[in-house]
């Protein structure tokens, strides 16, 4: 425990004095800066298409700049080598990987409030109507895709050998999430039976953290009903608290089930040197 | 010690079924008195020429009651008319009739039948006060009737299905008549006009229904300046001719899956003009319909601002659509003709500054397409990769509904409905919160840290 949280503190440093870490803090508070000033003449409230669109150009941004960060901070180790010299201590590989993710999930938590906070102390400054419940929607949506594909640079970061390799990765992994989605899921879904589309889709949705955030918000935001009947009681539910629930283990899966796979990497690598 | 606690525990089970016999009895008591000292209408009725009118002194009546005769009663706020049988509470069976102020509860439950049962013409209804749990007003073969002031609500409290509750003001083949002013809530269909001509709907405000207005053959009737909220779908209209849909407003009928706020489905040289759809799922859908102009409407912050499915020769003048999700979307709807509307997420391009662009504006099928094939792909609503696939496909372009000329700038300033200044307040202070705390671990973890 102590260990963890040794690491944690150590990649919250590491993280702070990082350039990256500051240049996407601009890049994200320049870019939550820019949405406000485009809908200052909107009312940012439920879903619309002012808040469609924030979500989609959060979207675009978060996943990439989270699968970035993790996933060099974790070949950085094996680069810089001090990866081997943690190994000879007698410090155990979980903890090691909790507190890394821990320690990131912190830092970029950090930079995602930094940015939301910046964001709504100058929209109240200057009354652009903001709604208090759809502002809150918008931190959680954004938490949630940060601690989400977190999990996924882990993994990216422990199977590249390099940052270059992680960055080939992470582009791949970030456009096939968020970007080519619907193009492969609707080619590959076309060669199946007709009713097996919407059982596949929805279980396909729950591995894809981008569409599952997305989806989740979208619904709270009381958008559901575009969905049409198809998810007609999935929305209902999910409208009400047991839906939250659900998308809070949904999440503790995805992050409980990549830690582990990830300390197995890590593990075996230990052990073959 | 233990004595005591016993003690209070045993004169508890004793007091309260005590306590609960007496409230159930002094109920019981006072339902009955207050049925002893109601006077039946139809005595009074029975009692009056034609032609008279009276004034009902303050009390509790009971109906049901036939009136078959002209006459003229009038309430007042302490006047009400409990009608616990299966009949009407009131039967107009005669032409002239005027009724006006008075509370009506129609309480007999499981049963379709109305408050209020008119079969004679110029009946005249105002100030109603109407709690129902069968249908509200009835109009059966009468003509021009004025229905005004009224309000109309459903008795039970609980929500049930709207298909167990009766309609508001349901008129069948009654022309001529005049529907102004009421407030009606919680019933299936606020305002049903079947085979009724020339009906003139005004100024109701309806809400938590399933239709707001749903008019079937209703040819030549005007539906104006209306509002109606968080109904299924605002206003219904179907299998019409030359009917004028102007100056209502609908808002927030994004509940159900099937939600719109207009929609018109075998529509015919009709106007729809200056109505104003908010924060609705479809804010007009558009189906079978021809020949109809639709101008200066405002169709704001809904998920799909129009939707267009088999809709040819209709004229689209100057609407106005702002914030929605997705603004079109048309399906074998090519021969319309568009021309001067405002579409906010467009970027058009006006090199001879006469204020429209010179790019026309398209609506890309593709989505509409695709979830008509395969509705499972709804899922897919708006999602960036979607928004992406959709771009790419651009084959057909000469084939898509067109805006040749859509308007640079809007040219109306709408105030919206929604009041959400105050939580400004909140967003700020949260916001501060965030700041602060980002802020203080970014120096006390990270850059002072050793």
């Amino acid at each position: 425990m102590a260990d963890m949280i040794q690491v944690a503190r150590r990649e919250i440093k590491m993280g702070f004095r990082n350039p990256w870490a500051y240049s996407f803090l601009l890049l994200f508070c320049a870019f939550s800066l820019s949405l406000l000033v485009i809908n200052s003449q909107h009312i940012v409230q439920g879903y619309s298409g002012v808040t469609g669109s924030m979500l989609n150009l959060i979207l675009y941004l978060l996943p990439l700049m989270t699968l970035f960060l993790g996933s060099f901070s974790l070949t950085a180790e094996k680069e810089e080598g001090s990866w081997q010299l943690l190994s000879t201590y007698p410090i155990g590989t979980l903890s090691f990987i909790v507190g890394k993710y821990i320690g990131l999930s912190i830092v970029l938590l950090t930079i995602v409030a930094f940015g939301y906070g910046l964001m709504g102390f100058i929209s109240g400054l200057i009354g652009t109507s903001f709604d208090a419940t759809t502002y809150f929607l918008f931190i959680v949506f954004s938490c949630g895709l940060v601690l989400l594909f977190l999990t996924l640079a882990l993994l990216v970061g422990s199977l590249s050998k390099n940052r270059w390799q992680a960055l080939t990765v992470s582009v791949s992994i970030w456009f096939f999430a968020v970007i080519g989605w619907p193009t492969i899921l609707i080619s590959a879904l076309g060669l199946m039976p007709y009713v097996w589309i919407k059982p596949v889709l929805v279980a396909l949705t729950f591995i894809n953290p981008a569409e599952l955030v997305r989806l989740f918000v979208v619904i709270k935001l009381g958008g559901g009903s575009i969905l049409g009947p198809e998810y007609y009681q999935w929305v209902q539910w999910i409208q009400r608290s047991s839906g939250s629930w659900l998308f809070t283990a949904v999440c503790v899966l995805w992050i409980g089930f990549s830690i582990i796979v990830v300390y197995r990497i890590w593990e075996r690598g230990r052990s073959h040197g | 010690m233990k004595k005591a606690r016993r003690t209070i525990i045993y004169s508890l089970l004793l007091i309260v079924p005590l306590t609960l016999c007496n409230v159930l009895y002094l109920e019981k008591v006072l339902a009955s008195s207050s049925t002893d000292q109601a006077i039946s209408l139809q005595t009074i009725i029975d009692q009056l020429d034609t032609g008279d009118s009276v004034e009902l002194p303050p009390g509790t009546y009971t109906g049901p009651a036939i009136i078959d005769k002209k006459l003229s009663i009038r309430g007042n706020s302490k006047v009400t008319l409990l009608n616990q049988s299966r009949k009407p509470a009131i039967s107009i069976l005669s032409d002239g009739v005027h009724l006006q102020d008075i509370q009506i509860k129609h309480t007999a439950s499981g049963d379709d039948s109305p408050a209020i049962q008119v079969k004679a013409d110029q009946v005249i209804l105002e100030n109603l006060t109407i709690q129902t749990s069968g249908y509200g007003i009835m109009v059966r073969d009468a003509d021009r009737g004025i229905l005004q002031n009224n309000t109309i609500k459903w008795f039970k409290p609980e929500a049930d299905m709207p298909k167990q509750k009766g309609n508001g003001i349901d008129l069948y083949n009654s022309h001529d008549t005049q529907i102004k002013n009421n407030k009606i809530t919680g019933l299936r269909d606020a305002i049903y006009l079947e085979k009724s001509r020339n009906a003139w709907v005004q100024k109701n405000k309806l809400s938590h229904t399933r239709y707001g207005i749903h008019c079937m053959y209703i040819d030549g009737s005007s539906v104006i300046d209306n509002e109606g909220e968080y109904n299924i779908t605002g206003a219904m209209v179907m299998g019409v001719k030359n009917v004028v849909v102007s100056g209502n407003s609908f808002r927030k009928q994004s509940q159900n899956v099937h939600s719109q706020g207009i929609l018109l489905y075998d529509v015919q040289s009709s106007s729809i003009t200056q109505n104003v759809v908010e924060g609705n799922r479809v804010g007009i859908y558009m189906e079978q319909s021809s020949k109809n102009l639709l101008s200066n409407n405002a169709v704001l912050r809904n998920f799909i601002g129009i939707q267009l499915l088999n809709s040819n020769h209709n004229q689209f003048r100057s609407n106005e659509f702002i914030a929605n999700v997705i603004e079109a979307e048309a399906t074998d709807s090519e021969k319309n003709e568009m021309t001067g509307n405002y579409w906010d997420s467009f970027q058009g391009l006006d090199l001879n500054d006469d204020g429209t662009s010179d790019i026309p504006y398209a609506i890309n099928p593709f989505y509409q397409r695709l979830v008509s094939q395969t509705p499972a792909y709804q899922l897919f609503f708006q999602s960036p990769g979607m928004t992406f696939l959709s771009d790419m496909f651009t084959n057909g372009r000469d084939h898509w509904s067109k805006d040749p000329s859509p308007l640079m700038k809007s040219d109306i300033y709408h105030i919206s409905s929604v009041e959400s200044k105050k939580g400004s307040d909140d967003v700020l202070i949260i916001g501060l919160f965030l700041l602060c705390c980002a802020i203080s671990i970014i120096i006390y973890l990270g850059v002072l840290r050793r």
